[in-house]
């Protein structure tokens, strides 16, 4: 409890700041962009688990790739240990770089070379960053994401799914990195599986300390795994908070969205379908906010508004209905039941 | 291409209530060569009454999608269908030859498939795609097809102007309404859907699920709903099974099959999903060892007793009314 404690003061280890990125739409000429990521805040502490959920489309894995430097943003800071990578390293990312970050992609049968045995994949990550590569760092290794010895002479199509995914992550794990980003590492796996990659990253966590940014449209899992989930929408981090907390009390109607359409067969009381229905409207087309015509939304761009504090995480929301705790606000969220606090 | 000038399938009359639509007997697929044999599904025998949900849900490798596949008679070789019957509507599946299939498939059973919404051709029009349906079936004329087709895609909530849209050019919550729209074109009386919503995200999950649930109403077909999201299926069927390893351990109505599992297998797979709701509880998910033929591979994580346990998979017994479990009689609780 004290560690978690001292953790938040600490510095995070990875901050990003107002990142945007666009992506150039339309022909070769065309001045068309497309704004994928809109001025993203986003810490990420040392040894914690940040689960980042959303919809397809709504620009999680561009985030994840502006992180491992895979894209290059438009604007804004990445900031590693509080000096901006960005400004420092500009045409792409130091090997030093890599070897803090580290990126576990969605699909173990595309991420692997068929023609390489497993022992090859981590061998050359080690070699790559100039570490020793003996067998004894290699067993250690493979050891490290729960499988056997023997599975160092596999190829990867001898493997299973989750074989595969966890031979990615140890890849991942070989040049000892600070920050993990696993792509949905989950989504491709059958069921049987997908807890034990979960608890992989959990014990990494906890036994290795490493961070981790996990990806996900399944907020069950994001809850299981995360300490805390921060909501992307249409590319504005709108929501954010301890996981446990954030999804028994979710705030902003895009996040009630998203909970709402988790099948879950011991929810008594399901989501009422006109909310749903309008909850819908409302994140498909942003101007037709459902609460709206109740006079407490203004149109300009929300802020962030401390709305709760659990586990030292403040609970923060990015909604116009958040800001004065009106009366209408109270009565339009009263499933929520905020303590309306003024931020 | 020959199109049956009639129908064998005896016209379409409203079954009688008790009569299921579809009754499955004993049913066994081999996957043959390399002289050996796997077994896909072992003596998998379930009922589908008319307007009735039923679900099957499972891991990867279970048998699920071979027992789908057995019911429409696509399975190819090495696949075999060793034993069994497949009774559809009082018609022997298992011996239509192959003109009566033709006529058979899609009219009488239609299949949303795993990944379905990767099963459209990228080359034709959406339009194209539901107007062949109508052609080849119905031997409507292309224009007759076409208002057909718009009439489908608004029953799935789709703009008909979408008709001269390609794949690509929908996403893919569309695509899948698409593909269901097929599917349901020819007003069959069983839907199979193989893991529909797999690739879809949560919200766009739940609302094709809601789709699928107003469209059964109104169309008032039975579905046999495949997936290994045992919380959607709960939440969408009426009864379900749970296989594993080719054989089916658990057969009852969903509501009480989630309230009390009593296959061991059944928890475990239930266990393997994270809640939303509760305190945060380490799972341990389940265990990633094969079925063989001395052992059912789940033994290693039974919590039962397992001194009278044949190291495999033992009859479904009816234990209580509805109800069916893979049990030894000695393994009661």
């Amino acid at each position: 409890m004290t560690d978690r404690a001292t953790t938040t003061t600490r510095t995070p280890l990875m901050s990003v700041r107002g990142l945007t990125k666009d992506f150039r739409t339309g022909g070769l000429f065309s001045r068309d962009r497309h704004r994928a990521l809109n001025a993203v805040d986003l810490d990420i502490p040392h040894g914690r688990i940040v689960a980042l959920v959303g919809e397809s489309g709504s620009g999680k894995s561009t985030l994840a790739r502006c992180l491992a430097r895979l894209e290059q943003p438009t604007s804004g800071q990445l900031l590693l240990d509080g000096r901006d990578v960005l400004r420092t390293q500009r045409r792409g990312a130091s090997r030093a770089y890599r070897g803090t970050v580290q990126m576990v992609f969605q699909d173990p049968f595309g991420s692997l070379n068929p023609v390489h045995r497993v022992e090859h994949f981590l061998r050359r990550a080690l070699l790559v960053h100039g570490r020793p590569a003996g067998e004894d760092e290699l067993r250690e290794l493979i050891a490290t994401v729960g499988l056997s010895e023997d599975m160092l002479q596999s190829y990867p199509h001898e493997l299973s799914g989750g074989q595969r995914q966890r031979v990615a992550i140890a890849r991942a794990l070989a040049v000892d990195p600070r920050l993990v980003l696993a792509d949905e590492p989950t989504s491709m796996l059958d069921v049987s599986v997908r807890i034990g990659i979960l608890n992989l990253m959990r014990r990494l966590r906890d036994e290795h300390g490493i961070s981790m940014l996990y990806i996900t449209h399944d907020l069950a899992s994001a809850r299981y795994v995360a300490d805390t989930t921060q909501v992307l929408f249409a590319g504005e981090l709108v929501e954010g908070g301890d996981s446990l907390a954030l999804m028994d009390r979710p705030a902003h109607p895009y996040t009630r969205l998203l909970l709402s359409a988790v099948p879950d067969p011991e929810r008594e009381s399901g989501y009422d379908p006109v909310e749903r229905a309008a909850l819908r409207a409302a994140v498909l087309t942003p101007e037709s906010c459902p609460y709206e015509d109740e006079g407490t939304c203004s149109r300009t761009e929300p802020v962030r508004h401390v709305i709760g504090e659990d586990e030292g995480q403040p609970h923060w929301v990015r909604c116009h209905l958040y800001a004065p705790a009106t009366p209408t606000a109270r009565r339009v969220l009263t499933a929520a039941t905020p303590e309306a606090e003024n931020a | 291409m020959t199109t049956p000038s009639q129908s064998p399938v005896p016209a379409r009359t409203p079954a009688p209530a008790r009569v299921p639509v579809l009754d499955v007997r004993n049913l066994r697929v081999e996957y043959g060569g390399d002289g050996r044999a796997v077994v896909g599904a072992d003596d998998v025998s379930f009922t589908i009454g008319a307007g009735e949900v039923f679900g099957l849900a499972g891991e990867s490798g279970c048998g699920k999608s071979t027992v789908a596949n057995a019911l429409m008679r696509l399975l190819k070789p090495p696949a075999r269908i060793t034993a069994g019957t497949v009774t559809f509507k009082g018609c022997d599946v298992l011996a239509m030859d192959p003109r009566e299939l033709r006529a058979f498939r899609w009219r009488e059973i239609a299949m949303v498939f795993q990944s379905a919404m990767n099963s459209l051709n990228p080359v034709l029009t959406i339009g194209e795609q539901i107007g062949d349906i109508f052609t080849t079936h119905e031997r409507m004329r292309k224009r007759q097809a076409r208002a057909r087709s718009g009439e489908l895609l608004e029953l799935v909530g789709i703009d008909p102007a979408r008709l001269k849209s390609y794949p690509h050019q929908l996403s893919g919550g569309m695509r899948q309404r698409v593909v269901i729209a097929m599917a349901v074109a020819l007003k069959p009386a069983l839907l199979i859907m193989d893991e529909p919503t797999t690739a879809l995200d949560v919200v766009v999950q739940q609302e094709i699920m809601a789709q699928i649930g107003d469209l059964q109403r109104e169309l008032g077909f039975s579905v046999l709903f495949i997936t290994h999201d045992m919380s959607l299926m709960v939440e969408l069927s009426h009864r379900m099974g749970v296989m594993y390893g080719g054989r089916l351990v658990e057969l009852a109505p969903a509501k009480e099959l989630f309230a009390d599992p009593l296959h061991p297998y059944t928890q475990a797979l239930m266990n393997a999903f994270p809640p939303l709701t509760g305190p945060r509880v380490h799972l341990t998910g389940l265990a990633d060892l094969p079925r063989t033929g001395t052992s059912c591979g789940f033994h290693a994580h039974c919590p039962d007793d397992r001194s009278d346990c044949s190291m495999n998979i033992p009859d479904l017994r009816e234990v209580a009314a509805g109800r069916f479990v893979a049990r030894t009689s000695g393994g009661a609780r």
